[in-house]
């Protein structure tokens, strides 16, 4: 029984695990192979370079401002989304009907194509957009993409808009497992509703909390359709990630070998820095006794 | 029991496999391309993805296809995923490339050439035939590659000029644009007094670091100011220092009469935010659509960029926006050979060429633009295209070195954008610049 229940598991998996070997062990066994040599994907021969595209990678400047573009990110994007989303999803969850309307309503931002949505932001923040015009008449100019941290801003406001439904779907799940005698006892004993949300929401929505932030901070790796039509990268790198990186030396300078160094790096910094951020959430977590 | 286990097992994995194996295209270009036992030829053929252009072609492949009924040219649009560079290179590595493709130019012809992704064309029978019967023996010799090869056979060149609010110049007492730098800063300032919320260039590229970028702003300046000076030959950087110092510091004495917008702006010459733009001739069909009030003469005006004072204006070079067409090393030979036939075919008749101007405004890379007649009825009925014409001789190609958009991304990174937010002074960023470029090219 428990070795055709074995089976069973394994072969309902097989499609995606058979789809994750070719199509993400492959590539990436293939991109560290290729990390070692000089090759651009269309010369027919190529020379292995050894250790020449991570040395040269470490002296980039673009690799560098990509490192520390992503944590800046991270500053912008992650409490901006993760706020945005818990508001939704506290008000979702207190609506007494067509919570699932609403819901569908906040998701579909993330259905959006990042082009498009980029190209809207682009002209509602250009110098002569009637926003722009209205500010400049009462004294404020404003270059919303020519600043590091504006165009940072920007982008990041984007994105927590494009995240914010989905990840209020997941926060509002958290909110439905949340048994509501807890709520009534408390207000029968007078807590207030601010001390409600401190000491019995925010506990118990931990676990949904913990997952929201965990792919928040993860996507802040992967940042680059809004970057590439908004920013380019730009202003003097201030708004170049890892993907924008990799993309330019890839496709641009048509660098194979040298974009896969930068890709190994980049897995590398997302790997060690989410395996951190999960630890310092999980000792957030028991410090205060929610796990 | 474990038979039904293998074959649940069998069936995705089998799917998976085959759809590892396929190329991704169902009709597997390369092997289309071979000649099948009846003599029959495709050509498969990748269009600029425009419609203009992607009719054309359509057009002449149709018209081919009449007269040579054994040969098939396909044509189909470059993707953009996301640029059709990146498709390109794609395409090679997968091996899934077309037998030709146009909208190339001599930057990426040389990032594919140094890869053997190219055919030199000269190497194909019949090339000076396309050459000779085209009139292109002038237009095609400054796009010889460094290993004397050609690789690309030029479809259009344009001279690329400047445009300028001639309405908003007239306010200010101009009935021409200023041709060197003193009088544009002296129009500046002009402009400024009256129309403090105008600047004389409003474009967010001037300080995106973006390779290409720098064809449309520092190498038409620069092209001017050093008299075509060639940027890099082969592997070396031989720019012109003094024309290379002169240019920024234009840019920056426009910078600090408050002359530079380098913000996003939406059609800032068509609002008239800005009364100066770097200006192809591919504008004049958006216009039509967009802006119908834009008349050449009556709002805007054309010069060849403004040149550094002591210099003849009338020696002013540009930067020649140009593209062609390419074939695929990876193609095979009989669809190679068919494909320069096309194109010898296409060329061979001027009626072509005007049809390709006619419809895209783009001037056809000839030696006889301006004198041939099949092309003056154009002309007459476009005054506008006209200086585009007169100044394809004046008009400077962008290098051929496989690192250019290193290069011009240092460009824009060390030098131009700095100087445009007023970050260096011009000496040292043109010194920065060309320290950067020197590493690069070793």
């Amino acid at each position: 029984m428990n070795s055709n229940n074995n089976r069973l598991g394994w072969t309902f998996a097989s499609p995606y695990l058979i789809y994750s070997l070719v199509f993400f062990l492959g590539p990436l066994l293939w991109s560290f192979y290729l990390a070692f040599t000089n090759w651009d994907m269309i010369a027919p021969t190529y020379e292995f370079v050894v250790f020449d595209n991570f040395a040269k990678a470490f002296r980039s400047e673009g690799v560098q401002s990509a490192f520390w573009v992503t944590y800046k990110f991270m500053l912008v994007f992650v409490p901006l989304v993760v706020a945005m989303s818990l508001v939704v999803s506290v008000l979702i969850h207190g609506l007494p009907r067509f919570k699932s309307l609403f819901l569908i309503g906040f998701f579909l931002p993330y259905l959006s194509s990042g082009v498009v949505s980029a190209l809207i932001v682009k002209g509602f923040l250009s110098y002569n957009s009637p926003l722009n015009e209205g500010l400049r008449a009462i004294g404020i100019g404003i270059d919303w993409l020519g600043g590091p941290w504006s165009a940072l801003f920007v982008v990041g406001l984007i994105m927590a808009w494009k995240f914010t439904g989905y990840y209020a779907l997941i926060l509002t799940s958290g909110l439905e497992n949340i048994d509501r005698e807890i709520y009534e006892a408390a207000a029968i004993d007078g807590v207030s509703s601010t001390a409600r949300f401190w000491r019995i929401t925010l506990p118990l929505l931990y676990p949904a909390l913990y997952t929201t932030l965990i792919l928040a901070f993860g996507v802040t790796f992967s940042i680059f359709t809004e970057v590439y039509q908004l920013t380019g990268g730009g202003p003097n790198f201030a708004t170049n990630t890892w993907q924008m990186e990799i993309f330019s030396q890839a496709f641009k300078n048509l660098q194979a070998g040298y974009a896969s160094a930068i890709a190994l790096l980049a897995s590398l910094a997302t790997f060690a820095s989410i395996f951190l951020i999960r630890k310092l959430l999980e000792l957030w977590g028991k410090r205060n006794g929610w796990v | 029991m474990r038979r039904k286990w293998t074959a649940l097992w069998a069936l995705p994995l089998s799917l998976v496999m085959l759809s590892a194996c396929s190329t991704g295209n169902p009709s597997a270009q390369t092997d289309t391309q071979a000649p099948s036992a009846d003599g029959k030829v495709t050509v498969e053929f990748w269009a600029a993805p425009n419609p203009t252009q992607q009719a054309f072609w359509q057009e002449m492949a149709e018209a081919y296809k009449k007269e040579n009924p054994n040969v098939t040219i396909n044509v189909s649009a470059i993707k953009e995923s996301p640029t059709s560079e990146a498709s390109i290179q794609a395409a090679i590595a997968g091996k899934d490339v077309p037998t030709m493709s146009e909208n190339i130019n001599r930057g990426f012809a040389a990032q594919l050439a140094n890869s053997k992704a190219l055919v030199a064309l000269d190497t194909l029978e019949g090339f000076d035939d396309a050459v000779k019967s085209r009139s292109m023996t002038n237009t095609i010799e400054s796009w010889k590659f460094s290993d004397g090869h050609q690789y690309v056979l030029p479809i259009y060149s344009n001279a690329m000029l400047f445009g300028w609010r001639i309405d908003t110049l007239k306010e200010l007492g101009y009935n021409e644009p200023p041709k060197t730098y003193s009088e544009v800063l002296e129009l500046t300032k002009k402009l400024k007094e009256k129309y403090p919320d105008k600047y004389l260039w409003a474009k967010a590229d001037l300080v995106d670091p973006t390779a290409w970028k720098r064809w449309f702003d520092f190498f038409m300046l620069y092209d001017a100011a050093s008299g075509g000076n060639k940027f890099v030959e082969g592997d070396k950087f031989t720019g012109d220092d003094k024309a290379g110092v002169e240019t920024l510091t234009f840019v920056d004495q426009l910078r600090q009469s408050k002359g530079l917008l380098a913000q996003n702006v939406t059609d800032p010459f068509e609002t008239g935010v800005g009364v100066f733009t770097d200006l192809g001739p591919w504008m004049f069909t958006t216009w039509a659509e967009k802006f119908p009030e834009m008349k050449y003469g009556d709002n805007y005006t054309l010069s060849m960029p403004p040149v550094p004072d002591g210099m003849d204006p009338a020696d002013s070079k540009t930067f020649a926006d140009t593209k062609g067409l390419v074939i695929y090393a990876q193609a095979p030979a009989e669809a190679q050979k068919a494909a320069l036939a096309f194109a010898k075919w296409v060329y061979s008749d001027p009626q072509n060429d005007a049809k390709w101007f006619e419809k895209t405004m783009l001037p056809p890379a000839r030696d006889d633009l301006s004198d041939n007649e099949a092309f003056k009825k154009i002309l007459e009925a476009n005054p506008q295209l006209q200086p585009y014409a007169a100044n394809v001789p004046n008009a400077v190609p962008s290098m051929d070195n496989a690192k250019f958009n290193e290069i011009q991304t240092l460009i824009g990174q060390e030098a131009f954008n700095k100087v445009v937010r007023g970050e260096i002074d011009p000496q040292t960023a043109w010194d920065n610049m060309k320290k950067a470029i020197e590493g690069e090219l070793q």
